[in-house]
């Protein structure tokens, strides 16, 4: 297992009775950068993070986490000493206060600051003595947000951490990610399907559909990598049946045909041979590059 | 920390069972002079029983002819007893299936610490609360005897808290394994309430094997002797009740 991998999954296959909802996911996060795990409702994003936590069992293949075996239950917790986690709902203690739960939560961690707890106490605004089945949903976030960001984490994982929230919210949740991540040593691996926050905080980025990697990079890659060809004919497109590697999907409207690639020079040398009129490349953008991707799997 | 946790969780339930059982356990002794009032009044023979009911009835008033059977027939045999199992199912409900239905247990398995801990640390403060229920009520016997006139030795009350620690332990690891398997609080406690009734009907039918004899120390209240074999029987089954609760949680997906 390479030091280098923040995290790294081979063939992880999990099924619950008869869904497979992980389908042998080869996933790998570079420890140091930011990577966006999207995909749709029921892609298997959740079920990823709850095997790389140990929380749920594969059913075939390996995960590891800053170098551990997710399903070495001993090796693992140790392990989670270095890791934050944000599950989706949030969901904490509600029988303690929010100064109990910090106190409940720092012994577990050596390398606690509580330098950034004050910091964050004041930044979220989060009032020690309020109990937390008081809070709002926002709110809860930030408090959840506070226990992960003040253990030294290498590695945070966070679940759909702005799921639920306002924008202006949200926006405050990410700006304090970044904000911290600035001054660490640390990866992030965050679900979402939010694209628009994975293009504002990451730096990498995998795309998960039906419970296997169908796109994964540094974002800048992705960006050049996927490109729109787009060839304008004197007359009606031609039906063309373009077989140069890299093509994801090749759409024809009137006189236009539009080709998504990732390896563009492959399809411009296709498209030359239908001799259009004209030809344009254009960049896409990752939602472009999401949605194509989700609907080659269909 | 884990401590705190399981503490947090269980107080309410592990005080109120405290309460009750001590406030029981006191009532019994005043209820003591009024029986002596009203068992003469009755009139019932208990010199040639002819059926089982007669007899139960003719042992039953034998007993509580004096204090200590009063108070084993009363507060060991009935009611420290069946409040006991009671309380032990109570406080042996919940864990971490229970938390997944609130949402937390995925916080809490995001702690550095092994689902083998998390199960400790809770059975752990469970036994430790099932013991102070069982040991602190009988103890108000001798504080509270000489109040009516009355003698109970702090050994007997030892030796009793312990009979009913061992089958209270018991049922506690139930409950607790059966909180493995089921993420609400009533199944488990239905199904162990249940396995009680079980448990009393076989009594009643093989009295020799009975759990509740052993819980209620019925053995050292006629012989002085303690139910030796009823501990061991106990542990054994509390241990493969808990060593099974432990399997059973760690294959668990979350």
């Amino acid at each position: 297992m390479s030091d280098r991998l923040a995290i790294a999954t081979a063939d992880l296959w999990k099924r619950y009775d008869d869904v497979d909802a992980l389908s042998g996911l080869n996933l790998q996060v570079p420890a140091g950068s930011i990577c966006g795990f999207l995909g749709r409702n029921g892609a298997g994003k959740t079920t990823t993070i709850k095997v790389l936590l140990g929380m749920a069992r594969p059913t075939k293949g390996s995960a590891h986490v800053l170098g551990v075996a997710a399903d070495d239950a001993t090796a693992a917790a140790a392990a989670r000493r270095r890791i934050g986690f944000v599950s989706d709902e949030k969901d904490l203690y509600d029988y303690m206060t929010v100064g109990e739960i910090i106190a409940f939560t720092r012994p577990f961690f050596p390398n606690w600051s509580t330098e950034l707890e004050r910091k964050y106490l004041s930044k979220f605004e989060l009032t020690p003595h309020r109990e937390i089945k008081e809070l709002s949903r926002g709110t809860r976030t930030k408090l959840a947000l506070l226990l992960v960001l003040c253990r030294g984490a290498e590695l945070l994982i966070l679940d759909e951490p702005t799921a639920g929230l306002d924008p202006a919210m949200a926006e405050d949740v990410l700006q304090a990610l970044v904000g911290h991540m600035a001054g660490e040593q640390m990866t992030i691996f965050f679900s979402s399907h939010q694209i628009s926050e994975i293009d504002q905080i990451a730096d990498h980025v995998a795309i998960i559909d039906r419970g296997r990697l169908v796109v994964a990079g540094a974002l800048d890659d992705i960006r050049d990598r996927y490109q729109r060809v787009q060839l304008v004919f004197a007359g009606h497109a031609p039906q063309a049946d373009l077989r140069a590697p890299g093509i994801i999907r090749v759409q024809r409207l009137g006189r236009v045909l539009t080709i998504l690639t990732n390896d563009r020079e492959a399809a411009l040398a296709e498209a030359r041979a239908l001799s259009p009129a004209s030809i344009d490349v254009a960049p896409v953008t990752l939602k472009e590059i999401f949605l194509e991707s989700v609907r080659t799997e269909e | 920390m884990l401590w705190q946790k399981a503490w947090l969780e269980t107080r309410w339930r592990f005080i109120s069972a405290l309460v009750i059982l001590t406030i029981m356990t006191g009532g019994n002794v005043w209820d003591y002079l009024a029986t002596q009032r009203l068992l003469p009044r009755l009139g019932i023979s208990t010199a040639q029983p002819s059926t089982p009911l007669e007899g139960y009835i003719a042992d039953a008033i034998e007993l509580q002819k004096d204090f200590r059977g009063f108070i084993f027939f009363q507060t060991f045999r009935q009611n420290l007893t069946q409040m006991g199992v009671l309380f032990a199912v109570l406080l042996g409900c919940g864990g971490l299936l229970a938390e997944a239905k609130k949402g937390s247990a995925l916080f809490t398995l995001s702690l550095p610490v092994t689902r083998r801990q998390l199960l400790g640390v809770r059975t752990a403060t469970g036994l430790a609360q099932c013991f102070a229920i069982a040991m602190i009520p009988p103890l108000a016997l001798p504080l509270l005897a000489p109040a009516i006139g009355q003698q109970f030795s702090i050994v007997d009350a030892l030796a009793h808290g312990l009979c009913l620690f061992f089958v209270a332990a018991l049922f506690y690891s139930l409950a607790a394994f059966l909180s493995t398997m089921f993420g609400d609080f009533w199944r488990p406690m239905l199904i162990a309430f249940l396995v009680a009734c079980i448990a009393a009907l076989a009594q009643a039918l093989a009295p020799e094997f009975g759990l509740f004899r052993v819980m209620s120390g019925e053995a050292y209240f006629r012989n002085g002797t303690l139910p030796w074999m009823g501990f061991v029987t106990t542990a054994v089954l509390a241990s493969a009740l808990l060593y099974s609760a432990a399997e059973t949680l760690e294959r668990r997906d979350f």
